[in-house]
């Protein structure tokens, strides 16, 4: 059921809202780092596609490692702290299981957010991660609930 | 045996964040700059240039500083404008914002800001569109695109020569070509002709801002750019998913899977 308005977030993208409002997104191999605030009623939500931003080209927040700690920055600008802040964390499938996936992009991906969420103290307090499945999500603001669903092969080919 | 790779690739992702964490400092001081340099000039410079027209004077002395000062305001506005996109987009603001674009008002538009180079440096242009219709596009991003093309063919290609411009419609897909004649960028460092402050090899290209945001807007927009050197003339090719009916008919149910209710789901 979707309640007040949802906005939908596409790969590299940060987007920080508050209840009663929604942020959703498809991932493959990408992850999503959900954060909340119970105290702030504000949440927030980062959709990136690889684990590292090389040195190459922009600072996109493509990057895992540059998009989580932006994603906790801007956290941290609307007033949320390390304290009060809860994360949850989903996708990172591994898409090509039919290929041997030898780059292990999915897996790379959850590992960057563990890690970057625990040199911060944020507790995962919630995660669907690995398999084969996408996922579709949907971050609910007014109780910081994530709905989820697997999606299909079929649904994920132009999804990260 | 499977277990073991994936120690070894967990240890060496470990061992790469903590590199990526050093060089990211490094240039998070950089970034910073960036961001406040685009933003402060960014409102003055658009005041400035919608006023310096009306500033438009009869006498022909007076016309030449006149042309002189609105070509360097222009020239101005067009540099910060690709720092703001470098910043927004470094930033993870940089949203799409579609609208119904005519592809041929945004060319004119681009070649109306470059008219004094255009015709310091004698180069006449060509423009073939194919393009018809109204396309559904990020104006503002497409304008850019545009901009940063013409601009560097005017800029680094030879005086006294032709740029043309091709807008066509490629196996479904929009396609811009701006070729101009010169030597282009070396097409052996092509990683670091999209990337943003490297010198060119031959250190006369400009900031190496330009390219780097078309590539980030290309990609934001899902499509790419490409370049190739040959008998002395620089062709840039830019494609992006031409759509031309609105994007607002789309988003109210004909794509049920992105639309569809979470009834079902889980709750975690």
């Amino acid at each position: 059921m979707i309640q007040g308005s949802s906005t939908f977030i596409h790969v590299g993208q940060i987007h920080i809202d508050h209840a009663p409002r929604a942020i959703s997104t498809v991932l493959g191999s990408c992850v999503a780092v959900c954060l909340y605030d119970c105290s702030l009623g504000i949440g927030g939500m980062n959709h990136y596609l690889l684990p590292f931003w090389n040195g190459n080209g922009l600072q996109t927040p493509k990057f895992g490692n540059i998009s989580i700690p932006k994603l906790i920055e801007q956290m941290i600008l609307r007033g949320a702290t390390s304290k009060t802040l809860e994360a949850k964390i989903f996708g990172g499938a591994s898409m090509n299981s039919m290929a041997g996936d030898s780059m292990m992009i999915g897996e790379k991906n959850i590992l960057v957010a563990k890690e970057i969420l625990k040199e911060y103290k944020i507790p995962i307090i919630a995660e669907d991660i690995g398999g084969q499945n996408g996922r579709k999500i949907q971050f609910n603001l007014d109780r910081g609930k994530v709905l989820m669903k697997y999606t299909t092969r079929i649904d994920l080919t132009q999804r990260g | 045996m499977q277990n073991k790779t994936h120690n070894e690739v967990e240890f060496l992702s470990r061992k790469i964040l903590d590199l990526n964490k050093q060089l990211i400092e490094s240039q998070s001081a950089k970034s910073r700059f960036l961001s406040l340099v685009a933003n402060e000039l960014n409102n003055p410079m658009t005041a400035l240039l919608g006023l310096i027209p009306h500033l438009k004077p009869q006498d022909m002395e007076k016309e030449k500083v006149y042309n002189l000062v609105h070509e360097e305001a222009l020239m101005l506005e067009f540099r910060i404008q690709n720092l703001v996109a470098a910043a927004q987009i470094e930033s993870g603001e940089y949203d799409l914002s579609f609208a119904t674009v005519n592809v041929t008002t945004l060319l004119n538009e681009a070649l109306e800001a470059l008219k004094y180079i255009i015709l310091n440096r004698n180069i006449s242009v060509s423009v073939t569109n194919t393009i018809n219709d109204n396309i559904v596009s990020d104006p503002q991003k497409l304008f850019l695109i545009m901009h940063n093309l013409i601009s560097n063919a005017s800029l680094f290609g030879d005086a006294n020569t032709q740029i043309e411009i091709h807008l066509s419609d490629k196996n479904n897909r929009l396609q811009i070509e701006v070729k101009n004649q010169g030597s282009g960028p070396n097409v052996a460092f092509k990683p670091q002709v999209f990337t943003r402050f490297s010198s060119d090899t031959s250190g006369l290209h400009g900031l190496g801002l330009g390219l780097s945001v078309v590539r980030s807007i290309c990609e934001l927009l899902e499509g790419d750019i490409d370049f190739i050197c040959q008998d002395n003339f620089v062709i840039f090719t830019v494609t992006l998913p031409l759509e031309t009916n609105a994007t607002d008919t789309m988003a109210c149910g004909s794509n049920e899977f992105l639309f569809d209710s979470f009834e079902d789901a889980i709750e975690l």
